[in-house]
């Protein structure tokens, strides 16, 4: 269908127009102006933040500058998250722009990972890659492919380019025509309320009797609080690229149509927002 | 979810015998359980003297370091006599070793992380270069592919983690030996007998003699 594959260009350009202000207490030579970008929601907020931060290093002197590090409402970003989903978990219900706060000292030693480089997010995106085909494929499919389309899939996200990318990453979305779907579905559950980052656990796209689970067979499983009971008032949004959707919506859809780069599914739940 | 090899049950089994070992010789090994899952993981705090790599075993000039180390070289001295004289700056670094499950490869994976006494962490540089030379060539032909820095999936604070992807590979020569001689062995105390030395962490010997014993139990 090709509806299907507009669904996979909405998601890979889909963007979220943010204002970064420089905090209150950095040293500054003159005033710092808040700097605007429409963010990737399928980036990394230190792969696409280069421009802010030679906008705000011009105004600041070069030994008041360590590592950059941004927070939004007193919480550090995750930069090792992708941006679509540090935004639909902290600040879906809030009204555009976000407004992301920028550091350039105090870095929260406890509560984010460094990113030393780009080599670092590279890493880390094709470790979340490989874990992705672990579950999916055992593996076999992303080990079988050379050194040079593991740089391509890369390369394809860090300059925004979707037909790069999913020209290697088309052959991580096939599954054996004796099979439904994948072996398992790589997804994580992220809510604000536990101290535990994010539910993952081991879950199929097909049942026994060969009927295709869908995303509320998933939540029932792994995160009934999400679930709205029967005759009770919905409490929770279960969100993923800034949309929520059906609960009927089959897994194996969602895996193929609606994964990150990365190939995992990052699911937010959120308070209903009260209008 | 229980269908294949190596699943999280058989993994805590795996550590309850490990840690009984560990209580009765006083190793510092504890089990702790998620607050809100059955899930859960193994943890060990140590004390180590930096003085250049990670495994600096005192009483032992780093130029005949090797790479087995021996069991009275894990005790740290009482007092600063006991340590030899030296003239290279030495601290002490407070590590903690967490052992748990991944599902998604379904094998055991080693988290850790340091710090100096007074609370500075230590950086992804330092860590790869306290790794045991023995083990550097390995590290440095692709060190973002062997030990890095990521979200503890529990605690979600940062952690230095050996990457799980390749234990299969020297896992299965293990086993594969010991099903040919018709012994179990104990999956936990194996990889971690293997991955632990690399980042400073090692079993003494008894570890493998009481896995005998629990098998030999069995029987």
């Amino acid at each position: 269908m090709s509806d299907d594959k507009d669904v996979l260009r909405d998601v890979w350009f889909g963007r979220i127009p943010t204002c970064f202000t420089l905090y209150q207490d950095e040293i500054t030579e003159r005033e710092a102006e808040p700097y605007y970008l429409l963010l990737p929601r399928v980036s990394y907020l230190t792969l696409v933040t280069d421009k802010v931060k030679k906008h705000f290093q011009k105004v600041m002197r070069q030994e008041d500058v360590s590592e950059i590090w941004f927070e939004y409402e007193g919480t550090p970003l995750k930069w090792h998250y992708p941006i679509g989903l540090l935004f639909d978990l902290l600040a879906s219900s809030s009204t555009l722009p976000w407004n992301i706060t920028v550091h350039f000292k105090s870095f929260p030693e406890k509560d984010l990972l460094h990113c030393p480089s780009k080599d670092a997010i590279e890493a880390h995106f094709m470790s979340c890659m490989k874990e992705a085909d672990a579950l999916k494929h055992k593996s076999q499919v992303i080990n079988e492919m050379q050194k040079k389309d593991h740089k391509q899939l890369w390369m394809g996200l860090q300059n925004d380019r979707f037909d790069q990318f999913w020209a290697i990453n088309r052959k991580l979305m096939e599954y054996p025509p004796e099979e439904n779907g994948f072996r398992y579905i790589p997804f994580r559950i992220y809510q604000t309320t536990t101290e535990r980052p994010f539910i993952q656990k081991l879950f199929r796209p097909v049942a026994a009797d060969g009927q295709l689970h869908t995303l509320g067979d998933l939540l029932r499983e792994v995160c009934p609080s999400a679930i709205t009971p029967e005759d009770g008032e919905k409490k929770n949004q279960v969100m993923i690229h800034g949309i929520e959707p059906m609960l009927e919506t089959p897994l194996q859809w969602l895996s193929e149509h609606l994964s990150y780069p990365d190939n995992f599914l990052h699911i937010s739940v959120v308070p209903q927002p009260t209008d | 979810m229980e269908d294949e090899f190596f699943g999280e049950e058989t993994f805590q089994q795996y550590c309850a015998k490990f840690i009984k070992h560990s209580q009765q010789i006083g190793d510092g090994w504890k089990w702790r359980t998620a607050k809100d899952c059955s899930d859960g993981y193994m943890y060990k705090t140590q004390f180590q003297i930096k003085t250049g790599t990670m495994a600096s075993h005192l009483g032992t000039p780093a130029s005949a370091q090797t790479c087995l180390p021996t069991e009275e070289a894990l005790e740290l001295p009482l007092d600063d006599s006991e340590v030899p004289g030296s003239t290279a700056a030495s601290e002490v670094i407070k590590y903690e070793y967490h052992v748990l499950y991944s599902c998604s490869y379904q094998v055991p994976v080693l988290y850790f992380r340091a710090s100096f006494l007074d609370g500075r962490p230590l950086s992804l540089k330092d860590i790869w270069e306290g790794v045991h030379e023995c083990y550097k060539t390995r590290l440095l032909q692709g060190p973002w592919d062997t030990i890095t820095q990521q979200e503890h999936p529990i605690l979600g604070q940062p952690f230095f983690v050996l990457h799980p992807c390749k234990t299969n590979e020297f896992m299965a020569a293990v086993l594969k030996d010991s099903q040919k001689i018709n012994r179990n062995v104990n999956y936990v105390t194996s990889w971690l007998s293997i991955v632990g030395p690399v980042v400073g962490l090692n079993l003494p010997l008894s570890y493998a003699k009481a896995a005998m014993q629990d098998e030999q139990l069995v029987d």
